[in-house]
């Protein structure tokens, strides 16, 4: 037995081939060279061995003991004793049964870890209008370049993800949504190498980028719409098109369908002799996305940037997609209204040119395009979808089905769009959010965007703290439109020769870098918006040194938001409603705290009882956070905690008591994604 | 039972040593396997990255390769005038005495080894592991679970068989060179479509700066193999352009699908790759990369067990470590040695500065090598070379050690590398209490506990003292 296992051994080494002779070789330097023929190696070595063993023999020959640097013999008389034996073969079953624990330990953890957060939730998205941020080449424009400039300040406010908003080149002067060609970036932002290089500083600074697309119509310059006006091959339907009769210069249109910007939908064109369907402006064509041809097309210019590196979209407009075939009038809002007099678009209900059966399949569609590009690993793509002024019902619709992915949130614009503030209507503004929302799915939280007037002129600038708190506290990712995270306010633009609609610009002034002239957003002597003239107090260079700025509070909170579980994939349960107050718990199981998270956002400072809506709570908690620079570090009572107008406090509450397991809170709590913490081991398990 | 002995070993050594002699293109074969690492598949992390003309890079890396080959030609020399092995150790002993290479012996068996092992297990688990965390890190508790137990099942592997060791090596080696090989022609496959962009040929320097070092780390083992053969000159002249011409190949492949950026940011830049050009089978690449990883683990197992058996034997270490196991026939001791050391090194938080720091160690190292062979041109005349490089050779390689060495010290100074230089030069007070000296306390100890390790484990001193 034990020859043949000898036998084997020698054979198959010399069988190996490259590496066989990194084995374990004892003597390379064996002076007589003993050529081993293919026969000898068979015989068994016992006469060799022999003689080895006798060269060899210990200098003790009897010895009865057992000595340091024994040979065989010797060893051999002691090491089957059980005392050796045993412990011998038990440490090797040891060894065996550590590896496969191990193992086990690897394939456990692994199966109940939970789904890890992706980029898209793991941190912040910061908004950037990209004509407002920086300007690199002194024509009073932002671009591109001046974006990559202002990388190193965006680091600093620890944001995940920059988000910029359309730089297609585009034929409209508020550079929106128009566009010419979606493959080139307007000149005016730079070049595609301007933007290549771009998207490879944000991913050096470990930044994600997601851009927004417009997939529901072009500019009327596109050639697309030169080609389809003169039914050219298969651009011939690449739009909508329907007669319409023209009589000395009034268009009767196909029906009483508006664009979103007043008056009817229908455009004649006099190269084709039909009219033209457009959602927006008569410079907008709408697509026709019932051609599969069209769809293609989109899918290659996503392509066409997922290719470029760009980590997500951001779709715009896309309940207007596809409007009904039937082309049946839309009812008016007021029906006693004459149908000659309806004019403006809040006077219908857009039940056929909104939100269409088959819409959300074209979404889903574009959803499986992203995944494509998706496979690599730390490159999932982001999908957004835009879904303004849509009821809430309608909105989480594009967070897609239990068994079909769609959007991975649609941008929650709630709390964007409130123009006063009360502890009520925050509160509302949560609850629907968090009581649509699809269970496991992701919620966003976002205070303004370049449609919306700025938050200090909207609310007050007291309230700039406490919104932003507000959105790091609560779960799901907190969307920044650049200039919030300062303080800015609108501009008033009173004469602009560059849009249709001055008050879209407000919200658009040049980002408030200093003190310097232009706010130091130009070298030029003309800006294309005026700069805010607060920009002497409110800006970057003021608020980085300055220890109560809004800027350092937007850091610290960031910072808060990325350091603890509990913030980022934590529960969440509302506490119970108050007129100016909003208050909520931050927590997660297997960590014995809890924040509780209190705002005012009454008209005047308040006395809030925390006792009242949670039992068990000790009279003083201390303060980790607050928009009161003075109070941090403080305690507060919890009979009442004392709120200024504005101000918000992270309390923090040691307790083994988590609150969503209480019979209180039962139906007041949620989490996206379920996971306990284990300190000992440093890891999220999801069997809790 | 008793009927195995250690004559088998004295039998198959000698039929490995006759398997020396390994024909042209097994040992060209063995060369490309053991340089061609992880990394390429992996990252280019230690990248300066500016742009330039393809012209440059191109000699630079020709340059690389050049320097490489010099590298290895020196250690020809070397392996063919002393026949033994352990490294670099019997180089330094011949040429400076003990305390170098004491010192060598000293700070590759208790930290550049095993951190290494540690650190290429550790990746392979970050590797694997990845596999089933999509979008963020694996928890440390996965990675280090997974790393240990590798190494637990690497160091009983090779303490059972060498036979079973070296057939690991094989298969892990064949699986690397099929995934080369695939990568290569698919890229060649889409060159020929015309996918290449002119402007992503500038990045191919990016291999270059890890490339040079991995050259000259692996020639040592590769010299082990093809000692005393009369093709070992040209298996290397061979060889090493073939891996510098396999490197660009894989580069060209990756710039095919890539941008330089792209390549840069990517984790893993040979999955990104498979992702992109072999879906749907693109799972073969981490699957094949994973192997590689496990087999060049598997491969440190080899050196380090028979450098640290040379160190028991010299009496550097303690003996019981150059025993052999009686019934396997293996260096049990010092293979065991090295997995718990290793198994130490994953529980801290991270070693990977650790083994930056202690790179610059290793440089040390090869320069005094290099200079050992320029000095024993001198001293050891008498010695018989069967392969005797032109001396500029040493010369140029001493100097290139000595600049990499001092490079990363002025260029970023950093306390670390004075306490690397400490923990080296703190293998004196072992050398002179233990070695030099031998008290006898020390030996009052040592002997027990040499006598029960020999009885527990069954190992015995290697019959003939190769002395």
């Amino acid at each position: 037995m034990a020859a043949e296992q000898r036998k084997r051994d020698s054979v198959g080494m010399r069988m190996e081939g490259c590496r066989t002779n990194n084995g374990f070789v004892l003597n390379e330097d064996i002076a007589e060279p003993d050529p081993c023929e293919p026969g000898s190696s068979r015989d068994p070595p016992q006469p060799n061995a022999a003689a080895a063993v006798s060269v060899a023999a210990s200098p003790e020959p009897g010895a009865q003991e057992p000595y340091a640097g024994m040979p065989k013999e010797v060893l051999f008389r002691f090491s089957g004793r059980a005392r050796y034996r045993v412990p011998r073969e038990l440490l090797f079953w040891l060894v065996v049964v550590a590896v496969c624990l191990l193992v086990a330990a690897t394939v456990t953890i692994i199966a109940v870890s939970p789904k890890c957060l992706d980029w898209w939730q793991a941190g912040a998205m910061y908004q950037i209008y990209p004509r407002s941020f920086k300007d690199s080449d002194k024509d009073g424009n932002g671009d591109l370049k001046g974006i990559q400039e202002k990388l190193d300040y965006i680091t600093t406010l620890n944001v995940k993800t920059v988000w910029i908003t359309s730089f297609y080149k585009s034929s409209l002067k508020d550079f929106r949504y128009a566009v010419e060609d979606f493959q080139e970036v307007d000149p005016i932002f730079g070049t595609m190498k301007d933007f290549e290089d771009l998207v490879a500083a944000i991913h050096d600074k470990g930044l994600k980028l997601i851009i927004d697309f417009i997939p529901n119509h072009t500019s009327d310059k596109h050639t697309w719409f030169q080609l389809s006006r003169t039914r050219t091959g298969k651009y011939t339907d690449y739009y909508i098109w329907h007669n319409c009769t023209q009589e000395n210069g009034i268009t009767i249109p196909p029906n009483n369908w508006l664009s979103v910007y007043g008056n009817s939908s229908w455009h004649f064109d006099e190269v084709r002799k039909q009219c033209y369907f457009h959602q927006f402006l008569k410079e907008q064509p709408d697509l026709n996305f019932r051609n599969p041809a069209v769809q293609e097309e989109i899918k290659e210019i996503m392509q066409f940037w997922l290719a470029k590196g760009v980590d997500g979209f951001s779709f715009d407009a896309v309940k207007f997609l596809l409007e009904a075939e039937s082309l049946r009038n839309e009812i008016q809002v007021n029906q006693s209204q004459s149908p000659d007099t309806v004019t403006n678009y809040s006077q219908l209900y857009h039940d056929f040119t909104t939100t269409q059966v088959g819409m959300h399949d074209i979404i889903r569609d574009f959803r499986q395009t992203m995944n494509q590009y998706s496979r690599e690993p730390g490159r999932y793509r982001f999908m957004g979808t835009e879904a303004s002024a849509e009821s809430i019902g309608r909105t989480m619709m594009y967070y897609g089905l239990p068994f079909i992915q769609e959007a991975d949130f649609p941008f929650n614009h709630f709390l964007a769009m409130l123009n006063t503030l009360s502890g009520n209507n925050v509160y509302d503004a949560i609850t629907s959010w968090m009581e649509n929302m699809p269970e496991g799915k992701w919620p966003n939280w976002k205070t303004g965007g370049p449609d919306t007037s700025r938050l200090t002129s909207r609310l007050g600038n007291q309230y700039v703290n406490a919104m932003n708190m507000l959105i790091f506290t609560l779960p799901g990712t907190p969307i920044t439109y650049y200039g919030e995270e300062i303080g800015m306010g609108n501009i008033l633009v009173t004469n602009s020769n560059e849009s249709y609609n001055t008050n879209t610009l407000a919200s658009k002034s040049p980002m408030q870098w200093d003190n310097s002239s232009n706010a130091g957003f130009s070298e030029s002597n003309y800006t294309w918006l005026p700069t805010n003239s607060d920009y002497h107090t409110v800006n970057v260079n003021v608020q980085k040194m300055e220890p109560s700025s809004a800027l350092k509070f937007y850091q610290d909170l960031s910072k808060l938001h990325a350091s603890e579980l509990l913030l980022s994939r934590g529960w969440f349960c509302l506490l119970r409603n108050d007129s100016h107050a909003v208050a909520y718990t931050r927590q997660m199981d297997g960590i014995d705290r809890v924040f509780i998270v209190v705002l005012n956002f009454g008209e005047s400072s308040m006395l809030l009882n925390l006792q009242d809506m949670m039992a068990g709570l000790p009279t003083w908690l201390p303060v980790r956070l607050s928009t009161n620079p003075a109070s941090k570090g403080s305690k507060v009572d919890t009979r009442g905690v004392p709120l200024e107008r504005g101000e918000g406090l992270i309390l923090e509450h040691n307790t083994d008591t988590l609150p969503h397991h209480q019979a209180a809170f039962r139906n007041k709590c949620f989490v996206s994604n379920r996971a306990c913490y284990s300190g000992a081991l440093d890891l999220l398990y999801s069997l809790c | 039972q008793s009927s195995k002995d250690l004559g088998l070993l004295e039998t198959s050594t000698n039929c490995i040593l006759l398997h020396t002699q390994v024909g042209l293109l097994s040992g060209i074969c063995i060369i490309v396997g053991t340089i061609i690492g992880s990394g390429i598949f992996i990252s280019p992390k230690p990248v300066l990255a500016n742009t330039e003309a393809v012209g440059p890079c191109l000699i630079i890396w020709a340059a690389c390769g050049i320097l490489a080959t010099l590298g290895a030609l020196c250690f020809a020399e070397l392996g063919t005038m002393i026949t033994k092995s352990g490294g670099e150790y019997p180089y330094l002993m011949e040429a400076f005495g003990p305390i170098p290479a004491y010192l060598f012996s000293w700070t590759s068996l208790i930290v550049m080894k095993p951190s290494s092992f540690a650190i290429i297990c550790l990746s392979f688990s970050e590797y694997v592991c990845a596999a089933f965390y999509a979008s963020c890190k694996p928890p440390h508790v996965v990675v280090k679970c997974l790393a240990a137990a590798a190494i637990l099942v690497l160091t009983t592997v090779n303490a059972l068989s060498v036979r079973l060791g070296s057939y690991v090596q094989n298969v892990f080696t064949a699986a690397k060179l099929v995934i080369v090989v695939i990568i290569i022609i698919s890229g060649i496959v889409l060159l020929a479509q015309g996918e290449l962009r002119q402007e992503r040929m500038g990045w191919g320097k990016v291999w270059m700066v890890s490339l040079w070092p991995r050259l000259t780390w692996n020639s040592l083992c590769i010299l082990r193999v093809v000692l005393n053969s009369r093709n070992l000159p040209l298996a290397i002249i061979i060889g090493i352009p073939l891996v510098t011409v396999c490197y660009i190949l894989m580069n060209v492949s990756y710039f095919t699908v890539m941008t330089p950026t792209e390549l840069l940011q990517s984790q893993a830049v040979a999955v990104t790759f498979g992702d992109r050009v072999l879906y749907p089978a693109s799972w073969v690449v981490p699957l094949f990369v994973a192997f590689s990883t496990i087999g060049a683990a598997n491969g440190t197992c080899f050196t380090t067990g028979r450098l640290i058996y040379v160190a028991g034997r010299e009496g550097h270490m303690l003996k019981v470590l150059s025993y052999i196991s009686v019934k396997r026939l293996t260096p049990a001791p010092a293979l065991i040695f090295y997995g718990i050391i290793a198994t130490i090194y994953i529980i801290p938080g991270d070693i990977n500065s650790l083994v930056n720091y202690f790179s610059f160690a290793a440089w040390l190292f090869y320069g005094m090598t290099f200079l050992g062979l320029l000095v024993m041109r001198f001293t050891r005349k008498d010695l018989e070379r069967p392969i005797m490089v032109p001396i500029v050779i040493p010369i140029l390689v001493t100097v290139t050690s000595v600049f990499l060495v001092l490079a990363p010290i002025i260029s970023e100074p950093a306390w670390e590398y004075l306490y690397c230089v400490l923990f080296i030069l703190s293998g004196l007070i072992f050398y002179f209490l233990f070695v030099y000296y031998k008290f006898g306390w020390a030996q009052k100890i040592s002997k027990p506990v040499t006598m029960h390790l020999q009885m527990l484990m069954e190992v015995v001193p290697p019959e003939k003292d190769p002395e």
